[in-house]
């Protein structure tokens, strides 16, 4: 009810906002139907509306080989999705995702997006699945839907490597100020240890807090530790010591990709998947980035 | 025949009735003054004539024909109006020249503009615009400014700049030229350069009406004065007459404020 | 020497990219919202007021003779339409960010069915040029609205009585005049605009600070790099550095006149 008022209310907007482009300058149509590959007015986007309320199947997979392309959501995060120097995608996620799109007869289209407005950007049409080593929380598995669990990941503790000494054996967080994600799963785990939290935009933001030392240690994935800090980056200074995960006595945290919710594009994933792990092809390409201990071979 | 007759004009500001019943005739070539406190009507007068406001009631003729007419709406369709405006030059207090054109451009403007609106301008263009260029010259040579055709209005006085505001009224040949109070915004140092040039165009019999607080001034140059008080004509006559023997209580009372 | 390295020519080749996408937006806003800014400004003054002939004219047959008009012909008379539409839509434009109008201008409209802009580059640039140029036209007409009316009347009254049209005034007499006193508040809204353009990132549109911030996470082979986001600030300086040059140019030309 909230989300539809809140939604009426920013169409109200929107429309005055339109409607007085429309009439003075007459863009926002054109600049709609310039883009018709990525209209969101197909057949099948359209019922993707209803779906939401009702459980009846979304026909994505249609859309997507109607279009020739499947459009994937990412931001830039090494190792899973990041640019090499000719500036081609590539990654763990990023390689899996084009063998995807062969799978579906289509090609892959990666489209860099505000990861505050995932949800969003699939709920538009922008966009077809988000495949950028999300987690799958509670609150992802609300909006979107998720695939099976295909790598697994845990919360670590990021500190200047001259004090890491002063963190082993840590049981509590208390007393410290650390930097995290703002509503990142990080923030869930330090506030549960007790930390005194600092949220920031960005991952890569929690670390230029500990860089400069106006936060004591900062939470983030394992993943994106192992390739943001230590020889090589700006992050020299920096090491992490403690898996809050273990910590806290709880299970290791899973990635997974989001679709529309009720988008058969779901089913067809994890055939895909299934099929690429029996012959391999998952271990050999999650080995090409160092994720083979990480990635989830069941 | 009168150049001009005004007839029965009645204006209202809402409830304030501003001009009260105001008639009066022009002959060709003469000088008519009107004096009048301030607030009496006297501008308001003049911008009616100039279409700058619309009367209530009333008429306007020129040359017998009507320009005005309060109760017929054909006469002040816009398109027209602009045309009829070209009957009366109009000389502002504040001079209102146009800053960012030169002594000379002002005054040929807004010929030039009239002039390219003529069918056979295109053709003709180099000619025209220096026939207007000169003329617009000849005008500034009357007016003593020969060498400032080429400033800007800041880089003039306050009495050359009136006189820049003359020759650009001048240019247009209007029937009836009207001054408001043409030399109150000035120094009284720079008064009388003014007021020579308006005492000579009245020697070569332009036909002019001048809002004026210089009494001596209308008594010597008017043919005809006007005495306004109030929104009313209280008195009109000749001018030595109305200024020197008033009949009038009010016209006397007014009178004696400028005695000396 | 760092300036030779690889890593400066990749980050600075990437950034490059970026300042192209943020000089862009930025052309594209001053095209569009300078003139439409005029317009919406023009709206804003407009005097239409489609009730006023009725009711005097009601006043003139039905009221008893001398009373003077109540409050209600009052308000009927100047009830001007066009104008409320444009000063309600100035206010919605200027009371609301930016970043907000941006995102509902992006994302609204698709998920509300009516139409999308495309989830690529193209698509997230055209719908933030639209953004920019409605916000910046807002801004802009209230500039031009004191800039006009800063003109003194009787400049408009001398061109009336030497027989000019109203476009003639508005262009001959008004407009240099207008443009003169507008220069000073339109330079700080055009140096505004420079630094706004990085705001077109919050959906992604791959500007200048977007890509400082890429190095961050890891781009093109670097991962972990914090000196390309502050580096970026060298862009901005030049960017704003000529802008603020041309436009002091500007006022220089006109000062020929007072």
């Amino acid at each position: 009810m909230k989300k539809t008022l809140s939604l009426a209310l920013a169409l109200t907007l929107a429309l005055s906002l339109t409607a007085c482009g429309g009439g003075e300058s007459s863009s926002a149509p054109a600049g709609g139907s310039s883009q018709p590959d990525a209209s969101a007015s197909t057949p099948a986007d359209a019922s993707a509306s209803s779906a939401g309320n009702e459980a009846e199947a979304v026909d994505d997979v249609a859309a997507v080989t109607e279009k020739g392309t499947l459009v994937v959501g990412i931001t830039n995060f090494e190792p899973m999705d990041y640019q090499d120097a000719d500036g081609t995608w590539i990654g763990f996620d990023a390689d899996m995702a084009k063998l995807f799109a062969e799978y579906l007869g289509v090609t892959a289209e990666f489209v860099e997006i505000n990861w505050d407005y995932k949800v969003m950007e699939l709920e538009a049409g922008n966009i077809d699945a988000v495949w950028n080593g999300m987690t799958l929380n509670d609150e992802v598995r609300a909006a979107m839907a998720t695939s099976v669990p295909y790598c697994l990941n845990a919360q670590v503790l990021v500190v200047p490597a001259d004090k890491a000494a002063d963190f082993e054996g840590l049981t509590s967080l208390e007393g410290l100020n650390v930097a995290v994600e703002s509503g990142s799963v990080g923030e869930d785990a330090a506030i549960a240890l007790g930390g005194s939290t600092v949220p920031v935009p960005k991952q890569a933001d929690t670390l230029l807090e500990v860089s400069a030392g106006t936060s004591d240690a900062a939470v983030i994935d394992l993943l994106m530790a192992g390739a943001m800090i230590g020889e090589g980056t700006s992050y020299e200074n920096l090491t992490y010591v403690l898996n809050l995960n273990e910590l806290q006595g709880q299970d290791s945290e899973e990635y997974g990709v989001g679709f529309r919710p009720d988008s058969n594009l779901v089913d067809e994933f994890n055939a895909f998947w299934a099929e690429k792990v029996a012959d391999g092809t998952v271990l050999e390409v999650a080995t090409t980035y160092g994720l083979q201990e990480s990635v989830i071979l069941e | 025949m009168a150049i001009l007759e005004v007839q029965n004009i009645e204006k209202h500001f809402g409830a304030t009735k501003v001009l009260e019943d105001i008639s009066f005739g022009l002959e060709q070539g003469q000088a008519l003054a009107i004096i009048g406190s301030s607030g009496s009507g006297k501008t308001t007068l003049l911008r009616c004539l100039n279409f700058l406001e619309k009367p209530d009631h009333g008429r306007i003729l020129v040359r017998g024909k009507t320009l005005f007419d309060a109760d017929d709406p054909a006469t002040q369709r816009e398109s027209e109006v602009r045309k009829k405006r070209l009957h009366f030059g109009m000389v502002f207090q504040s001079f209102n020249l146009f800053p960012q054109y030169t002594a000379l451009k002002n005054v040929t403007l807004a010929k030039e503009l009239l002039a390219k609106e003529q069918p056979g301008f295109k053709s003709r263009k180099k000619e025209i615009l220096a026939e207007i260029e000169g003329e617009g010259k000849e005008l500034l040579a009357k007016m003593g400014l020969s060498d400032r055709a080429g400033h800007y209005p800041h880089q003039l006085s306050g009495g050359q700049q009136q006189r820049v505001a003359i020759a650009r009224a001048l240019a247009l040949h209007p029937d009836i030229l009207c001054f408001d109070e043409p030399t109150s915004a000035l120094d009284p140092e720079l008064t009388g350069e003014v007021l020579k040039v308006i005492r000579s165009l009245a020697e070569q019999k332009t036909t002019m009406i001048i809002v004026t607080h210089e009494m001596a001034f209308a008594r010597d140059v008017a043919d005809q004065v006007i005495f306004m008080d109030g929104g009313l004509i209280v008195e009109q006559g000749d001018a030595h007459q109305v200024i020197e023997h008033p009949q009038q209580e009010r016209t006397r009372q007014f009178l004696s404020r400028y005695a000396d | 020497m760092f300036f030779m390295s690889a890593e400066f020519q990749t980050v600075v080749s990437a950034l490059n990219e970026g300042f192209v996408k943020t000089v862009q937006l930025f052309l594209v806003t001053l095209t569009g919202a300078l003139p439409l800014g005029l317009v919406i400004s023009f709206g804003s003054m407009n005097r239409w007021a489609p009730l006023a002939r009725p009711v005097h004219w009601l006043l003139r047959r039905k009221a008893p003779a001398g009373r003077r008009p109540g409050k209600l012909a009052g308000a009927l008379t100047a009830f001007r339409p066009i104008r409320l539409i444009c000063r309600l839509l100035v206010w919605i434009i200027r009371g609301t960010p930016l970043v907000l109008q941006i995102l509902i201008i992006y994302y609204v409209p698709p998920l509300m069915k009516v139409f999308n802009w495309g989830g690529g580059e193209g698509g997230r640039f055209t719908a933030v040029a639209v953004a920019f140029i409605l916000n910046y036209s807002f801004y802009f007409s209230e500039i031009y609205r004191g800039g006009i009316q800063g003109v003194p009347v009787g400049q408009q009254e001398a061109g009336q009585v030497l027989g000019m049209t109203k476009s003639q005034i508005f262009f001959q007499v008004t407009l240099l005049q207008m443009i003169k006193r507008i220069v000073p508040p339109m330079s700080n809204e055009i140096i505004t605009l420079v630094k706004d353009t990085s705001l077109a990132r919050v959906i992604a549109l791959q500007e200048v600070i977007w890509m400082g911030e890429s190095f961050m996470k890891g781009n093109r082979g670097y991962a972990g790099l914090i000196w390309p986001l502050f580096f970026t600030a060298v862009y901005y300086l030049a960017f704003s550095g000529i802008v603020t040059i041309l436009l002091n140019r500007l006022e220089k030309k006109l000062s020929f006149f007072r």
